[in-house]
């Protein structure tokens, strides 16, 4: 009974970082702070994949999840913290909406988990409806960050924050895929971080700013 | 044996040309690699037609689309191959491009096709998803090869919205996983899928497929989420635009079909067959508005795609013979359409430009190329006896019983977008050729590859082999 409130306690304090930490992406101005941020998260989903281990020992997800832990806790990060350090890109680009705005529509998208729709999604463990309404929320404000944010960095790690709150959603919904797989995908996401990390770089070159508004060349 | 054949001949392409200082090593790589990818689709096509799948594993199975689709990746692969090498010769003799450049085209290249083939032969939803996010990262770099900012531009949005529509398509993929819940253990593959769909909870099917069809339909370039296809297919190199219109638009629709047949037996056809007509006809009205007024021929032959990947969406969305006519269309858009982008890399070769306004009197100019260029147009359009003009009525008639008002809108769009590509044809076939364009002989080898292209869609348009006969019929008994 303990065990069992230990652990729920215990997943709702991990999904609540993670959310959390979605919620103070929107709100920060600089990129160091947003990669911060993102390891906190990371950390967090990171947790969460860990946390079985205590019970039932299995080495396919011990790799996995020490993997995971290496890639979006450590790599990522650190990429982006010496890209953000090499090209002195102290500040993220604005926002499309001001601060006062961007809560509102985060406290609106939260408010929409509770729909028929996301609430549907929700009762897929509904012994975890909660905290898969939190992972849905996730979802839905890392893909507002993406919109909303100016900055290519802000963009990018939009896109690793919203593949985070599905990692949760898989997790307390008891539909992660078998390690092997997992691996898989960890590994895709990590060349992806290279790449957006590369391409990155490429755009401050040849732009000498990460503002997606100021990439005006296709306009014909 | 085959699939080993398939999958590994383009990677081992491409690691040789990683290790390779000589350019010619690169392309005899990527021409051998073509060349036996092509062989091996085929013995493997062959065993589809005759058995009905081939399933050397548990992770690989072939169905009977699976089949068409891997056989147009290793043909008109092949034929990429070939004609890659020509182009890629002609822009290095005009200093656009030096050999590192090269080397690093055959090394994504063939990775590229070796993703392509990894996600239409695999049993596993989940590697199909990460087959095709290997797709995106194999070709940002090749979509902003020439380094200017338009093309870094088109490479960063492609990189940016593919991925987000990735991701919500992998959301889609996990919620359809719950069908499988019902039973331990079982292995997540599309014959899984298929068998437990009666476990899916109808709501879930239906949030889970608008997932999976705004995420793949995001790389299939439905529109409104079409928004990277035009810059990127416009700003990569003619050989790889070719590919990412003619091929990789139908991996990802294979992705779509394959989870409509899922989500068809959970809650039957109508659901997914009407999200499937309105995205395909927005596609084709846009894309018809669009054409008119392009000023691009590169842009214009992108927005051709968006139409006919609704074209497709629409004839799988009516079913019965329009799924009939959307297998057959899928197959000559593929030809026709990589034979357009190969032309245009003609036209850029000798114009130096991909604005319309700037490409006058091609017909004096490059006169053979000019002469695919009429057939890749009247092909696309689809003018009689040529096969999309076929599948184009099919699925018309197909849609007026069931859907005659998104039939007459459609209808009236192919009309908008036969008019705006005979005006831009007209633009760039006549005229006087600018002063300063050469009149040099075209290279053969820049053209051989297009006349295969026609000569393939001409005898498809006119003569279907039995054994795709049989794939097409396999695979309609299972899409439709």
């Amino acid at each position: 009974m303990i065990d069992a409130m230990n652990n729920s306690f215990f997943q709702f304090t991990a999904i609540t970082a993670v959310f959390l930490s979605a919620v103070l992406l929107h709100i920060t101005k600089r990129n160091s702070t947003a990669v911060s941020l993102y390891f906190i998260q990371s950390l967090a989903v990171a947790a969460l994949l860990f946390r079985p281990l205590f019970e039932n020992f299995s080495l396919a997800v011990l790799l996995m999840a020490g993997l995971t832990l290496a890639i979006k806790a450590a790599v990522a990060p650190l990429f982006f913290s010496r890209l953000i350090k090499r090209h002195q890109l102290k500040f993220s680009a604005s926002t499309y909406l001001n601060t006062p705005l961007t809560l509102i529509v985060i406290a609106a998208l939260a408010a929409l988990t509770n729909s028929r729709i996301f609430s549907h999604i929700a009762s897929i463990d509904p012994d975890n409806k909660k905290i898969l309404g939190l992972a849905i929320a996730v979802i839905l404000v890392s893909f507002f960050l993406i919109i909303n944010r100016k900055g290519a960095v802000s963009q990018i790690i939009g896109i690793l924050s919203l593949e985070n709150g599905i990692v949760a959603f898989a997790l307390f919904s008891g539909l992660e895929q078998s390690p092997a797989l997992q691996i898989g995908v960890i590994f895709d996401l990590f060349v992806w971080v290279i790449i957006a990390a590369v391409f990155i770089s490429m755009i401050y070159k040849q732009f000498g700013s990460l503002d997606v508004t100021e990439l005006k060349h296709l306009k014909e | 044996m085959e699939l080993i054949l398939i999958i590994g001949s383009p990677i081992v392409a491409s690691i040789a040309s990683f290790f390779s200082s000589k350019r010619k090593a690169c392309e005899t790589a990527t021409i051998i690699a073509g060349a036996v990818a092509l062989a091996a689709a085929l013995f493997a096509v062959l065993k589809v037609s005759s058995e009905g799948t081939y399933s050397p594993n548990d992770y690989f199975s072939i169905d009977a689309l699976g089949a068409i689709i891997i056989s147009l990746i290793a043909f008109i692969g092949f034929i990429a191959a070939l004609y890659s090498t020509a182009y890629l010769r002609r822009e290095t003799e005009k200093g656009i491009i030096g050999f590192e450049k090269v080397r690093l085209y055959f090394i994504l290249f063939n990775l590229f096709i070796a993703a392509m083939f990894l996600a239409a032969s695999t049993s596993n939803p989940i590697i199909m998803w990460i087959a095709i996010e290997g797709t995106t990262l194999s070709t940002a770099f090749l979509i902003s090869f020439y380094n200017k900012p338009s093309a870094m531009e088109a490479a960063w949005k492609y990189l940016i919205i593919n991925s987000i529509g990735l991701l919500l398509g992998f959301f889609g993929t996990l919620l359809f996983y719950t069908a499988l819940t019902h039973g331990e253990g079982i292995a997540f593959s599309w014959d899984s899928l298929m068998d437990s769909a009666k476990n899916l909870d109808p709501m879930i099917a239906k949030i889970a497929f608008i997932f999976i069809l705004v995420g793949y339909g995001t790389k299939t370039g439905l529109a409104p989420m079409h928004t990277w296809l035009p810059d990127a297919h416009s700003k990569a190199p003619a050989p790889v635009s070719g590919l990412l219109s003619g091929l990789l638009l139908n991996v990802a629709m294979l992705a779509i079909l394959r989870f409509k047949v899922v989500a068809d037996a959970a809650i039957g056809g109508q659901f997914t067959g009407n999200l499937l007509i309105w995205f395909g006809l927005i596609s084709i009205v846009l894309a018809g508005f669009i054409i008119m007024v392009q000023k691009n021929y590169k842009r214009l032959f992108a927005y051709s795609s968006i139409e006919n990947m609704g074209i497709a969406a629409m004839g799988f969305g009516f079913g019965g013979i329009g799924s009939f006519a959307a297998i057959l269309h899928i197959i000559y858009h593929a030809l026709a359409k990589s034979l357009l982008f190969f032309s245009s890399g003609n036209i850029f070769l000798r114009y130096s430009s991909t604005k319309i306004a700037k490409v006058k009197g091609m017909l004096s100019a490059i006169p053979a190329t000019s002469l695919v260029v009429v057939i890749g147009f009247l092909t696309i359009v689809g003018v009689p006896p040529f096969g999309i003009f076929m599948t184009k009525f099919y699925i018309l008639s197909e849609g007026l019983k069931t859907h005659p008002v998104q039939t007459i809108i459609a209808l009236v769009s192919f009309v908008i977008i036969f008019v705006g590509f005979l005006t831009h044809a007209a633009a760039l076939l006549f005229g006087n050729a600018p002063e300063e364009i050469s009149k040099e002989k075209e290279n053969k080898w820049t053209i051989i590859p297009l006349a295969i292209l026609i000569i393939a869609f001409v005898v498809l348009s006119v003569y279907l082999p039995p054994p795709l006969k049989i794939l097409i019929d396999s695979a309609l008994i299972k899409y439709q």
